[in-house]
C-alpha cells in the first residue's frame, strides 16, 4: 500500500495500480477517451493528464499511465489541467464533429463548440488534409468518426493477438485499419473491434466481408445468443460459467486472458483438460432422453427457410417467462406480435417418410401451446392435425376446454407452409396448404406464425451408448426394455435401467413414473446387498479354451470378457443369462452351459426315448410322457 | 600517446595504401597487441598523401569520378607506395566539397573538376608546387586560401572531434588505430573499473548531444545500477532534422570513435550488445558504420573476450524505420524490437526497462565520439572547455565542443565544432562569415524544426543547453539556420509545422491534432485570412501542445511558433492586421507592380514571365496583369533597373 493524496484526499493505494485506478477507485472522476480496464495503458488522448506534486516538483503526467508512488500529490482539476482538457476537447470536437462521444468528453469539460475552422474552409491550400481523413474515414470506419483512441487496434492486437487491425500513416494521416487497407482473412470476425469501439464507428464488412456471427445459444434453441463464456442455463448443476473452446479466442490465438486477468477469484484455468473419470458402480440408470426431429428434413414445411416458421421448442422457449423474449410471443423480427398461428401436428412422427411411430406428447403440446397463445395475443389459432390423440386423465378435458376457448381444429396432413401468395389477403403470410378431411376440401390458411411439433427421435447417439451399456435399441432406436408389459424399466443387462424418453416417446408424467421406478429398483438391490443370479449359466473350461473371442461378441449380455494375462475368455455368472449362444459358437467346445452339458442333454434325449426304443413303438394318436410320468397324468 | 593536431605530426603519421597494408598481427589478442600494432603502422608511412573528402555530400559533388582520375593519375607516376590516397569522410566545409588536400604541403583545393587533376598530380603531388589558378578565394575577406591551415572556416574552431576526419579512411582500422585510436579502449581495460569509467564521464560534465543534455555519466550509472540480465547500449544516428547532419559526417568520417566510446560505455554499465541505429537515408553511413563494426570485430576489438580481458561485446546495425520520430528514445527502441516507432509514457525510464525491458543506455552519435577522448585527456581537460562548473552538479553546466551543422542564409555553410559557450556571434558572423548576399540578419533558428528562432538581440548569447531552453529554443541535434531579411518568419514556421506534421506519429491527441490545427491557423496568417482572435487561439493551442504531447516531438514542436510570435510579433501583426507580408514571400499578400518611371521596357520580365502575366510594347513601360501573375517573383529577381515592385 502506498499513500496518495489525490485532491486533498488521502488514499492508500495499492502498489501497481496507476493512479486513474486509484482516484476511480476513489470515486475521483477523471475523464478518458482511450482508456479501458482490459488493455494496457496507452497515454494518447491526454484527457487524463493531471498535476503530480513530488519531492517538491510539480508537473503534468498522464494519470492512466503514472503508477502510484509513496508521496504523489496529485490535482486532478487545476485550472491548467482543465485548460488542457477543454483545449484537447475542441480538437477532437474538430475531428468529429459527430461523435456522441466526443460530445459527451467536451461537454464534461465544458466545451459546446470548438473554435478550430473545418478543414476544407476558404482559405484552402490543398494541403490534402481533409482529403487523407476522408479517405482516413473509408477503409474500416463509418460516419461516426474514428478518434484514434486506438482501443480495437491494441485489443486485436496486444490482446487477442489477432493481429488484423493496425494504425497507418502518420500525424494527421493516421489511421485504423487493415494490412495494406485490404479485407483481411486474418480478421477472425470475433467482433471484439467493434464492441470496444467507443465511438461505434467500425463497420465489419470492411475488414472481412462478413458480419461477425453471434454465438446461438443452445439453451434458448438460436433464439439468442451467448459469449463463448457463459452459464449453460439458469440452474444448471453446477450453477458455473463454462469456456466453449470452439469460440474462445484464447484456444485459436494464444491471447486473451481478460477472463482470467479479472476473475477476482482466480477461478478460470485456460490451461485445463477434459479428462475421462472411472467410477466404478453397480448399477446403471439410462436417462438419456430424446433429439427433437430436424424439421429441415421436411422441406415443404419451410422451417429455416421461412423465417417465421418456428419448432415446437423454440416455440416453448419464446413463451417461457425466463426466455429470450421474456414470454412475449413474438415474430422472428423479435418485436411483431403474431395475429394467427397455425401449429401443425405430426411432423416427422405417424409418416411412411420419416418416423412411423406416434410422438406421443405432441397433442397435448399443442393443445397447451394454443392455449398460451390466446392467453397472450389475441392471435387465432389453427391446429391441424391427423388425430386429436388427449389419451389419459383429465387431457381430454382440457382439448374440450379448447374448443370452446375458439382454438380452431383442422383435421387434415398439412401439405406445404410457403410465403407466395396467390390472393391479395394472402400477402406478407404464410399460408398453409391442407386438405381438411373433415370438409373434404382443400384449405390455405394465411397465418403469421407457424409452429412445427416436431416429432420426439431417438437419441442420435443411443445405439452407441446402448452398445456401451450393453443394451439393444429397437428398430426406430429407443432402448429395448427387458419386457414391454412386465418389465418396462430394467433392460436385459443386469444392472443396467431405462427411464424416460429414451425408451420411447412419453410426456413428463410417464418419465417421471419411470423414473421414480427405476430408482426404486436400483434401491431395492442396493438395500438387499446381494443379487440373484440365474441357475443356467455357462461356463468355460479354460483348458480347453483357445482364446479365439468369436464368443466376446456374440454374447447379448455382454457377459463374456477375454482375459488377457491368462489367453482365455471367461464369463461374468452375474450377467450370464444362460442362453447358449456361446455354447453353440464355441469352435472348440470349451463352454458348456451349467445344466446343459452335452451329457445332460444326451442323458434326456435318452430318456425321452427309452420308452420308444426298449418298451415298445410309438402309436399312431398316442401323447408322449416323459420317462416314467404316466400317461395320463398329462 | 600522441595527437595529430599539426601538419607535422600529419606527415608523421600519414599512412600507406590501404591495399599495400598487411597486419602482421592479423588478429589483436592481448592489450599489448594494440600498441604493438600501433608501432608497426607508423612506421609505414609515404611521403605524400592526397586527401578526398568523399561523404554523402561529397559524393554528390562528384567526388567519386575524382577519386577514380586521381588513381589513375596516381599510378600514373609509378611512385610506388610513396603517394597514398586517402579517401575520407566528410571534411565539414560544405561550400568547398569535394575538397582535394596534397600534404605534407597542405594545399587545399576545392571542388576541383576532373581535367584540373592531372595538373593537380603532376605539380602538386609529384614536385610539392601549388596550382594557383585551383584555390580558393574567400568570400568574405576575398584572400586566396593556399592551405589547409589557412582556411578561415576552420581557424575558429575547436575541432577535437572532427580533426580526426582528416587522418582516416572511414574503412580502414588501421588509420584510425594509427592515430591513437582504441587507447581510450586499453587504458580503460588496464587501469579503470567499470564504476571508475562512470565517474570519469560524470566527472567531464559530458551531457547528451542528441539536445535534450542529459549527463551521461547519471545515465550511465543508473543503468548499471538497474536490475537485468543483460543491457544494452544503442547508438542514436537517426538524425532526422532537416538541415542537420552533424552525426552523418561523424558516423562517415570516423566510426570507430563511435565504436570506441560503445565498448568503454558497454564496460562501464555493464552492457554485452550494442546496437547503432542508423537512418535508413543514410545508405553511406549505414554501410561505412557496418564495416567498421566488421573490421573491430575481424581483428578482435568486438566480440567474445575482448583482447583477453574477459569481456564480450557485439554491436549489431539496426536501419532507422524511415520516420523522424524514431529518433525519440522508447520509438527508437519500439523501432529496434520491429514494432512500428511510436513513443510510449517513460514513467518507467530506458535505463530500467528499454530495448526488450531491458536497462539500455541510448545515446548520441556524437556523445559516443567523445567518450574516447574523455578518457585519453582525461575529465579535468574535457571540464575546461564549456561553461558552468559540473563538480557539483552534472546539470550546473556544458561541457566540451558542440558540433553544428550552420546552414541557411550564411556564406560560409558546413560543420562546426566550437566550444559550449560560444557566441551565436562568433558562429554565424566569425565562422560563417555573416549573412550571405551582404543582406541583413534577422534570426537563426537552432535545434532542428522544432527549435525556436532566435533574434539579433540574442547573437551575443553563449550557446549552452540552459540558455537555448531559456529562450525557447533548444540544443537539439546541432542543426542552425540562419535567416535574412527576406524570411518570413510565419512562413517559416509554417514550413517546420508542416514538416513536423507530416513527422507526428499521430499516437497523441495534441500532437497530431494540434499541429494540424496549428498549422491550419498559420495558413489563414499566410492567406490573410486570420484575425485577432486566430491569433490567441494559436498562442492558446501551441502552449497546450507544449504542455500535454506525450514526447519529446510534441512538445518541442510549437517552439518555432512560439518563439517567432514572441521575438517577432510585429510580422504576426503585418499578416493579420495589415494583410501584408513584410518579408514579401506570402503571396496571397504580396502584389508585383512595375514602376513606369523606372521601367525601361527591356521586355526581359516579358520574356520571363511563365505565365505571361506581363504586358508592353519594346521600350515602353510594362504592365503586370494582376488576374494572371502567379506572383512567382522572377520579373522581381530579373529587372534590372528595379522597376518591378514588391509590395
Amino acid at each position: 500500500m502506498v499513500n496518495v493524496v489525490i485532491d486533498g484526499k488521502r488514499i492508500a493505494a495499492e502498489e501497481g495500480l496507476t493512479v486513474l485506478e486509484a482516484a476511480r477507485r476513489a470515486g475521483i472522476h477523471i475523464p478518458t477517451l482511450c482508456h479501458h480496464e482490459s488493455l494496457a495503458p496507452y497515454g494518447a488522448c491526454r484527457f487524463c493528464i493531471v498535476e503530480v506534486t513530488q519531492r517538491g516538483k510539480t508537473r503534468l503526467m498522464t494519470s492512466c499511465t503514472l503508477p502510484v508512488s509513496q508521496g504523489q500529490e496529485i490535482q486532478t482539476a487545476t485550472e491548467k489541467v482543465m485548460r488542457i482538457r477543454r483545449m484537447l476537447a475542441e480538437l477532437m470536437l474538430a475531428r468529429c464533429p459527430a461523435s456522441r462521444t466526443v460530445r459527451a468528453i467536451a461537454a464534461d469539460v465544458g466545451v459546446k463548440k470548438s473554435r478550430f475552422r473545418a478543414l476544407s474552409d476558404a482559405v484552402c491550400q490543398a494541403c490534402g488534409a481533409c482529403e487523407r481523413r476522408r479517405n482516413g474515414l473509408s477503409t474500416i470506419v463509418g460516419e461516426a468518426g474514428c478518434i484514434l483512441c486506438g482501443m480495437c487496434v491494441r485489443l486485436c492486437d496486444d490482446v487477442l493477438k489477432i493481429g488484423a487491425l493496425a494504425f497507418e500513416g502518420r500525424g494527421a494521416n493516421r489511421q485504423v485499419t487493415t494490412p495494406f487497407r485490404e479485407m483481411t482473412e486474418v480478421c477472425m470476425v470475433c467482433g471484439a473491434c467493434s464492441s470496444i469501439c467507443p465511438t461505434h464507428a467500425i463497420e465489419h464488412h470492411r475488414i472481412r466481408p462478413r458480419e461477425p456471427q453471434p454465438i446461438p445459444s443452445e439453451f434458448e434453441e438460436g433464439l439468442t445468443s451467448r459469449k463463448p463464456i457463459y452459464v449453460p442455463f439458469p440452474q444448471a448443476v453446477p450453477n458455473v460459467p463454462v469456456i466453449d473452446p470452439v469460440h474462445c479466442t484464447h484456444f485459436k490465438t494464444g491471447g486473451c486472458n481478460v477472463c482470467e486477468d479479472n476473475c477476482e477469484v482466480q477461478a478460470i484455468n485456460h490451461a485445463m483438460q477434459d479428462e475421462i473419470r472411472e467410477i466404478e458402480v453397480g448399477n446403471i440408470i439410462l436417462a438419456t432422453g430424446w433429439d427433437l426431429f430436424d424439421c429441415r428434413r421436411i422441406p415443404q414445411y419451410g422451417y429455416g427457410r421461412l423465417p417465421n416458421v418456428f419448432t415446437s421448442l423454440e416455440f416453448e422457449r419464446m413463451c417461457n417467462a425466463s426466455g429470450p423474449t421474456g414470454g412475449r410471443i413474438v415474430l422472428r423480427d423479435g418485436v411483431t406480435e403474431p395475429k394467427s398461428v397455425c401449429i401443425v401436428h405430426c411432423v416427422g412422427s405417424r409418416d411412411a417418410h420419416y418416423n412411423q411411430y406416434c410422438s406421443s406428447i405432441c397433442c397435448m403440446l399443442s393443445l397447451k401451446l394454443g392455449h398460451l397463445v390466446m392467453e397472450k395475443t389475441q392471435a387465432k389459432v389453427y391446429a391441424c392435425y391427423i388425430d386429436m390423440r388427449p389419451n389419459k386423465k383429465d387431457y381430454e378435458e382440457f382439448y374440450q376446454r379448447l374448443l370452446e376457448e375458439g382454438m380452431l381444429f383442422v383435421r387434415g396432413k398439412v401439405a406445404e407452409v410457403t410465403d407466395v401468395a396467390r390472393f391479395p389477403h394472402e400477402e406478407g403470410k404464410l399460408i398453409v396448404q391442407v386438405e381438411d378431411t373433415l370438409l373434404g376440401k382443400q384449405r390455405r390458411i394465411p397465418v403469421d406464425m407457424v409452429v412445427l411439433m416436431g416429432a420426439l427421435e431417438p437419441r442420435h447417439d443411443a445405439r452407441e451408448i446402448g452398445l456401451k451399456a450393453g443394451i439393444s435399441c429397437g428398430a426406430a432406436g429407443w432402448f429395448i426394455e427387458r419386457h414391454p408389459k412386465l418389465d418396462p424399466v430394467a433392460t436385459m443387462t443386469d444392472g443396467v435401467f431405462i427411464a424416460g424418453a429414451c425408451q420411447g416417446p412419453k410426456d413428463i408424467p410417464d418419465s417421471v413414473a419411470q423414473g421414480a421406478a427405476a430408482a426404486a429398483r436400483v434401491q431395492g438391490l442396493i438395500t438387499k446387498g446381494t443379487v440373484m443370479i440365474e441357475p443356467v449359466v455357462a461356463t468355460v473350461d479354460e483348458q480347453r479354451c483357445s482364446g479365439c473371442r468369436i464368443c466376446n461378441n456374440l454374447c447379448p449380455f455382454n457377459a463374456i470378457a477375454f482375459v488377457a494375462d491368462d489367453a482365455v475368455s471367461r464369463i461374468n455368472a452375474v450377467l450370464c443369462k444362460g442362453c447358449g449362444t456361446c455354447v453353440a459358437a464355441c469352435p472348440a467346445g470349451a463352454i458348456a452351459g451349467s445344466h446343459f452339458a452335452n451329457e445332460q442333454v444326451e442323458a434326456e434325449i435318452e430318456g425321452l426315448l427309452w420308452d420308444a426304443h426298449g418298451n415298445g413303438s410309438w402309436a399312431e394318436g398316442e401323447e408322449l410322457a416323459p420317462a416314467g410320468v404316466p400317461n395320463n397324468e398329462l | 600517446m600522441t595527437r595529430v593536431s599539426t601538419p607535422e605530426d600529419v606527415a608523421r603519421f600519414s599512412g600507406h595504401y590501404r591495399q599495400d597494408l598487411e597486419l602482421s598481427a592479423g588478429y589483436l589478442s592481448i592489450l599489448e597487441d594494440v600498441a604493438r600494432f600501433r608501432a608497426e603502422l607508423c612506421q609505414r608511412q609515404p611521403e605524400t598523401v592526397v586527401l578526398v573528402s568523399r561523404g554523402t555530400c561529397g559524393r554528390a559533388r562528384g567526388a567519386d569520378s575524382l577519386i577514380r582520375t586521381l588513381e589513375k593519375e596516381i599510378a600514373r607516376t609509378e611512385s610506388n607506395g610513396r603517394v597514398r590516397l586517402r579517401i575520407t569522410g566528410c571534411l565539414g566545409y560544405c561550400d568547398c566539397e569535394p575538397i582535394v588536400i596534397i600534404r605534407p604541403r597542405g594545399y587545399f583545393y576545392p571542388r576541383p573538376k576532373d581535367e584540373d587533376i592531372p595538373e593537380i598530380v603532376d605539380k602538386s603531388v609529384m614536385r610539392g608546387e601549388p596550382v594557383e589558378r585551383l584555390f580558393m578565394k574567400d568570400v568574405v575577406t576575398g584572400q586566396i586560401v593556399r592551405t589547409e591551415n589557412e582556411v578561415p572556416f576552420y581557424q575558429n574552431q575547436i575541432r577535437i572531434l572532427f580533426e580526426s576526419n582528416f587522418e582516416i579512411d572511414p574503412t580502414s582500422i588501421e588509420d584510425y588505430i594509427r592515430i591513437g585510436g582504441y587507447s581510450a579502449l586499453v587504458k580503460v581495460f588496464r587501469e579503470m573499473k567499470p564504476e571508475q569509467v562512470i565517474e570519469e564521464v560524470t566527472r567531464s560534465g559530458l551531457r547528451g548531444r542528441g539536445g535534450a543534455g542529459f549527463p551521461t555519466g547519471v545515465k550511465w550509472a543508473s543503468c548499471r545500477k538497474a536490475q537485468g540480465e543483460s543491457k544494452y547500449v544503442i547508438c542514436n544516428a537517426d538524425e532526422g532534422d532537416p538541415g542537420a547532419y552533424a552525426n552523418r559526417g561523424l558516423l562517415e568520417g570516423n566510426p570507430h570513435s563511435v565504436i570506441e566510446g560503445m565498448i568503454i560505455g558497454a564496460y562501464g554499465i555493464g552492457a554485452d550488445e550494442g546496437y547503432v541505429y542508423v537512418r535508413t537515408e543514410y545508405p553511406l553511413a549505414v554501410e561505412l558504420v557496418a564495416k567498421a563494426i566488421g573490421e573491430a570485430r575481424r581483428i578482435g576489438l568486438l566480440g567474445k573476450n575482448i583482447l583477453d580481458t574477459g569481456f564480450s561485446f557485439d554491436i549489431k546495425v539496426n536501419r532507422g524505420g524511415g520516420a523522424f520520430v524514431c529518433g525519440e528514445s522508447t520509438a527508437l527502441m519500439a523501432s529496434i524490437e520491429g514494432r512500428p516507432g511510436e513513443p510510449r509514457a517513460k514513467h518507467i525510464h530506458t535505463v530500467e526497462k528499454g530495448l526488450w525491458d531491458r536497462p539500455s543506455t541510448l545515446n548520441n552519435v556524437e556523445t559516443w565520439a567523445n567518450i574516447p577522448l574523455i578518457i585519453n585527456r582525461g575529465a579535468d581537460w574535457f571540464a575546461q572547455i564549456g561553461t558552468g562548473d559540473v563538480s557539483q552538479n552534472p546539470w550546473g553546466g556544458s561541457k566540451g565542443t558542440k558540433i553544428f551543422s550552420l546552414v541557411g542564409k550564411v556564406n560560409r555553410t558546413g560543420l562546426v565544432e566550437v566550444p559550449m559557450g560560444i557566441s551565436l556571434r562568433e558562429v554565424i558572423f566569425g565562422i560563417g562569415g555573416g549573412v550571405a548576399d551582404g543582406k541583413k540578419f534577422k534570426g537563426v533558428q537552432t535545434g532542428g524544426p522544432s527549435g525556436g528562432v532566435l533574434s539579433e538581440k540574442h547573437l551575443d548569447m553563449p550557446i549552452d543547453y540552459d540558455q537555448l531552453v531559456e529562450v525557447g529554443s533548444m540544443m537539439g541535434s546541432g542543426g542552425m539556420i540562419v535567416m535574412d531579411e527576406n524570411t518570413c518568419m510565419v512562413d517559416f514556421a509554417r514550413f517546420f509545422l508542416g514538416f513536423l506534421e507530416d513527422e507526428s506519429c499521430g499516437k497523441c491527441t495534441p500532437c497530431r491534432e494540434g499541429i494540424a490545427r496549428m498549422l491550419q491557423i498559420l495558413n489563414c496568417i499566410c492567406q490573410g485570412e486570420a484575425s485577432e482572435a486566430d491569433l490567441s487561439l494559436l498562442k492558446e493551442l501551441a502552449e497546450v501542445v507544449q504542455e500535454a504531447s506525450l514526447c519529446q516531438l510534441g512538445t518541442t514542436a510549437p517552439n518555432p511558433v512560439l518563439t517567432t510570435m514572441q521575438y517577432f510579433p510585429e510580422e504576426y501583426e503585418a499578416h493579420v492586421r495589415n494583410h501584408k507580408c513584410p518579408a514579401g514571400v506570402c503571396k496571397r499578400l504580396i502584389t508585383f507592380t512595375i514602376d513606369a518611371d523606372k521601367c525601361t521596357g527591356c521586355t526581359l520580365c516579358a520574356k520571363s514571365c511563365p505565365s505571361d502575366a506581363v504586358e508592353g510594347e519594346a521600350k515602353q513601360p510594362h504592365r503586370i496583369l494582376p488576374e494572371k501573375c502567379t506572383k512567382c517573383g522572377i520579373c522581381y529577381d530579373v529587372c534590372k533597373p528595379g522597376a518591378v515592385v514588391r509590395d
